[in-house]
């Protein structure tokens, strides 16, 4: 009985466990099921997130490299313009804990130029308020370590131009609002805020090594002869690149503030002068491609000043006598000039002076452009006066262009700032005859070598070039003592690279220039000193066994006897 | 109840007639674990289930990844002025702690079965005391009790977790020896005790857990489908009343309803997360992560939504369920209803776990304050992790030739 019992008994415990062991098993797949509603649901929400999330689009790999605007390099691509993530301070004035005037207080001894009242006064606005923006991290965590939960430190995407002012005039700087406001900055913004275009950086033409050469030279110069400005150029001739473009004083990009926008302006490109005997050649050069000048060892008179109706044209610093072609540029002869122009006539020196886009603004991927000052009517005494560079102004940029279409064969290409690729090089406009052109470079090596330009003479760099002191145009008539001194100078001249065109605004003589202001004695030393510094870096090496053959032309330079040689010397440059 | 074969001697070592014994390598290498073995590491190996073990390892291999990702974020949230973290602090310490954490889990998962329950039923009284023990002297982090020891501190509930998933089935398999133990309420209240101890910390997510864990095994052993719909129904309730008289899931579930400040971790978890995209920033490259408190726990899935994408995240999530299908289709051919009860408690405890993190992550839950199983930093909680994964390891090994019955085909043979 106990037996059969406990048998059944174990009977009914074997079948109550199968059958609680398959009830187990069937709600185990009611689990499983669940588990598969809650995979299910979690896969729908991560496609959601995944196809409607509005960050889905935005975030990609390449929006965090993405700088939102463009670099800027110079042509071996050392960055002149970065964006870069900066910090800025912001205090949400609700979340403050501390009390504002003590926060107000240690703020203002973190930032010593903003008055402890400027910060209470930002710290009790209801909104929430910038207080300051590239902020440099030693600031930044000197604010964190006050403590305060109200300031938090954004991060923001700040232009960082790493060479400071250094070519500040050709990149010119960005708004707060993300956009250029002048420079390349301006003339590029489209490329440079260009989603496709702005993950590379843009290339300009400047060496940014010869840009320090030239702001060095100048100013060291515009120091020394205290004077007011100074601008300087140096173009590539053969494809129109300008390698170095400053303008002084100047600024930095960085902050740009109200001290800065004096300075803002570029000299190079956006005023103009009357550039006076540099034109000299220029006008010399069409004469000679007109046929006006076929024998440059003619003679003209420049022994008094030439009578133009009521009006007197002298020169200087007169030599009293006749005088050849080459003489005439190598003693800048405003007098010998006026009668070249004259032969040669109003249209031709006209079309020629238009040929060099003298008559329409400056040519260059820069905005800052401006319209030359061309003379109203081209009379003949206009005619006369503007073949020695007076009553036409046009920028430092666009002589330095005629210069440049002068020595290289007589092809003139518009100036760029962007670097180029050879078969991006423009073909450009012939405006003189290559044998003009070769006897231009001539006639600029023998200024330097036994003219005005003397001092721009740099040993082995062939330097040509030619001088011009324009006396600046002021209440009633011109002033003696304000000059423009100007040098455009050409090497090498055997077979001509560059043109660096050095003007200083307003040089007052001292010792070094025997306190003279004209340009032989201030503008032309700035390029004897750049040339060697700037040469090498171009690829342009010192050599005295080379230069271009001046021989033939030599004779008719007239040299006064060895008994006065003393005062042929003591000639002053003009 | 012993699964474990009989181990067989172990081939014996070569005799040369008439020398002396002589030990020599086996003479072919590969032979090694292969079926011919018959040592007790070979007979360990064939019995495992090396699917759910692969998983395991990949999700492991997953949360180094995900915590090298993460490090950084939380090393810069952590360091002070006078002490600065190595940006892979937390990552290095993680490394260490899956080393010892794997250690637990070999020997853990090579215990027979009644040497597991043993090992589990004990450390769940253990850790029931020291539960009791932590509001007296327990450490506060962030405004809850919950860890215990000075120096190296643990987290009771956490190692109770798995322990508990084991004794509560042990606790239900009992009915079949003697139908009239009332495991019902013996259950109830050893749930209800630890509820009361965790809430007290006060840890609602954990609470959540070890009740649902109790609700799961107690579907599993038949509990009437009147009594389970009262149970949902209970839930709910309780949910609400956490709602209304407990003010950190008050504000929780406010933030997750209504949104939070512009400053919220919530805010911050949504951008990390939807950061990266399809395919992620890659590694490294992540941002946001730098904004999100406990990124290297809570978050760590939303930090790897940045760096390797909402692919990736689709992955993970995939691989937790594969590792619960796995489990619960060879349970479908189990006959031991303490294996099967014990086995689904340890894989919804993570599965349940997992899923619960995910979904705050995707901003389906409220936040709850739980890590994402293997894959956040966090040693105590990797170690007992590694502890419930040995467990199930253990109990879900069996021989692989014996003939195994389908469900319902039982019934033909009588």
């Amino acid at each position: 009985m106990t037996a059969l019992a406990s048998g059944s008994h174990r009977v009914r415990l074997a079948s109550k466990r199968q059958h609680m062991t398959l009830t187990a098993q069937v709600r185990l797949v009611a689990v499983l099921a669940l588990f598969g509603i809650g995979v299910g649901a979690i896969l729908l929400r991560l496609t959601f997130i995944g196809v409607f999330g509005e960050q889905a689009q935005a975030a990609t790999r390449s929006a965090l490299v993405d700088p939102g605007r463009g670099d800027i390099v110079d042509r071996n691509g050392v960055p002149l313009a970065r964006t870069i993530n900066g910090y800025a301070i912001r205090v949400v004035p609700e979340r403050l804990i501390g009390d504002r005037k003590v926060l107000a207080g240690k703020l203002a001894q973190i930032f010593p130029d903003t008055s402890e009242e400027r910060f209470l006064k930002l710290l009790s606005r209801t909104k929430p308020t910038y207080l300051r923006h590239r902020a440099v991290p030693e600031e930044v965590n000197r604010v964190h370590a006050l403590g305060e939960v109200g300031i938090e430190f954004p991060r923001e995407k700040e232009r960082f131009y790493p060479q400071l002012q250094l070519a500040a005039h050709v990149l010119g700087y960005v708004h707060p609002d993300g956009h250029g406001v002048s420079g390349m900055e301006r003339a590029m913004d489209a490329e440079l805020i260009d989603p496709k275009l702005r993950l590379t950086p843009s290339a300009l033409s400047i060496d940014i090594r010869v840009q320090a050469a030239l702001e060095d030279e100048l100013g060291r110069a515009m120091k020394s002869y205290d004077a007011k400005a100074a601008a300087g150029v140096v173009l590539d001739v053969e494809t129109g690149e300008v390698m170095a473009m400053t303008s002084l004083p100047s600024f930095n990009p960085n902050q740009f503030d109200a001290s800065s926008a004096a300075f803002e302006a570029n000299q190079v490109t956006y005023r103009f002068f009357e550039l006076g005997s540099t034109f000299k050649p220029l006008t010399v050069a069409a004469a000679i491609d007109a046929g006006t000048v076929t024998d440059l060892s003619r003679r003209y008179d420049a022994s008094r000043p030439l009578r133009v109706g009521g009006f007197q044209i002298r020169d200087s610093h007169s030599s009293g006598r006749w005088l050849n072609v080459p003489e005439t540029l190598v003693h800048s002869s405003n007098i010998v000039t006026a009668q070249i122009a004259d032969e040669l006539g109003p249209e031709r020196l006209q079309a020629v002076m238009r040929k060099l886009h003298f008559d329409r603004p400056a040519e260059i991927n820069l905005r800052e452009t401006v319209k030359p000052l061309w003379p109203a009517s081209w009379g003949r005494l206009t005619n006369m006066t503007v073949g020695y560079g007076h009553g036409i102004a046009v920028s430092p940029l666009h002589l330095a262009s005629a210069y440049a279409a002068m020595v290289n064969g007589g092809v003139y290409r518009p100036a760029t700032l962007l670097k180029l690729a050879p078969r991006d090089v423009p073909r450009g406009e012939r405006v003189f005859k290559a044998s003009t052109s070769a006897r231009m470079n001539q006639l600029l090596r023998m200024i330097v070598r036994d003219g005005t330009g003397r001092k721009a003479e740099a040993p082995g760099f062939r330097v040509g070039g030619k001088t011009g002191s324009a006396e600046k145009p002021g209440a009633g008539g011109y002033k003696r003592s304000s000059v423009v001194a100007t040098f455009a100078a050409v090497f090498p001249m055997d077979a001509p690279r560059f043109v660096v065109l050095i003007m200083i605004d307003e040089p007052a003589g001292n010792q070094a220039s025997s306190f003279q202001r004209t340009a032989g004695w201030t503008a032309a030393p700035v390029v004897a000193r750049l040339v060697p510094r700037i040469g090498p870096m171009l690829g342009i090496i010192p050599d005295d066994r080379r230069d271009v053959d001046v021989s033939e032309l030599m004779p008719l330079l007239w040299k006064a006897p060895v008994k006065a040689a003393a005062k042929t010397k003591s000639e002053d440059p003009a | 109840m012993s699964d474990l074969a009989a181990p067989a001697p172990a081939a014996a070592p070569t005799t040369t007639p008439g020398g002396p014994r002589a030990y020599t390598l086996p003479r072919n290498l590969s032979r090694r674990l292969g079926r011919s073995d018959r040592s007790q590491l070979a007979i360990w190996f064939w019995e495992l289930d090396r699917v759910l073990l692969s998983l395991i390892l990949m999700l492991i291999a997953i949360g180094l990844i995900a915590v090298q990702a993460a490090s950084p974020a939380t090393a810069r949230r952590l360091s002070t002025a006078t002490e600065i973290l190595s940006p892979l602090y937390f990552f290095y310490r993680q490394l260490g702690w899956v080393i010892v954490g794997l250690g637990f889990m070999f020997v853990v998962s090579m215990l027979p079965k009644r040497e597991a329950r043993r090992l589990a039923i004990i450390m769940a009284s253990v850790c029931l005391v020291l539960l009791m023990l932590v509001p007296i002297f327990g450490n506060t982090v962030n405004g809850a009790k919950r860890w215990i020891g000075y120096g190296i501190g643990i987290q009771p509930s956490e190692f109770l977790k798995p322990a508990f998933a084991v004794t509560l089935a042990w606790i239900i398999s009992l009915r079949i020896k003697d139908p009239t133990l009332p495991v019902l309420r013996l259950s109830a209240l050893l749930t209800g005790v630890i509820a009361f101890l965790l809430m007290r910390q006060p840890d609602l997510g954990q609470t959540i857990m070890f009740i649902g864990i109790w609700f799961t095994l107690m579907l599993l052993a038949g509990l009437s489908m009147q009594v389970v719909a009262a149970g949902v129904g209970a839930g709910a309730l309780g949910m609400t009343a956490a709602y209304f008289f407990y003010p950190v899931a008050t504000q929780r579930i406010n933030g997750w309803l209504f949104g939070g400040g512009e400053y919220d971790q919530v805010m911050f978890a949504h951008k990390t997360l939807t950061g990266g995209g399809l395919i992620g920033t890659g590694p490294g490259l992540g941002t946001h992560k730098f904004n999100l408190p406990e990124a290297h726990t809570d978050y760590i899935f939303s930090v790897i939504g940045e760096e390797f994408g909402l692919l990736a995240c689709a992955a993970i999530a995939l691989v937790y369920f594969a590792i619960i299908v796995r489990v619960c289709m060879r349970l479908l051919d189990e006959r031991d209803l303490f294996t099967i009860l014990a086995v689904t408690g340890l894989t919804a405890q993570l599965g349940g776990q997992a899923f619960i993190n995910i979904a705050v992550n995707l901003q389906l839950f409220p936040s709850k304050g739980m890590t994402l199983p293997f894959i956040s930093y966090g040693g105590s909680s990797m170690i007992a992790l590694s502890i419930g994964a040995g467990l199930l390891l253990s109990l879900t090994r069996r021989n692989p030739f014996e003939d195994r019955t389908l469900l319902g085909q039982d019934w033909s043979r009588g």
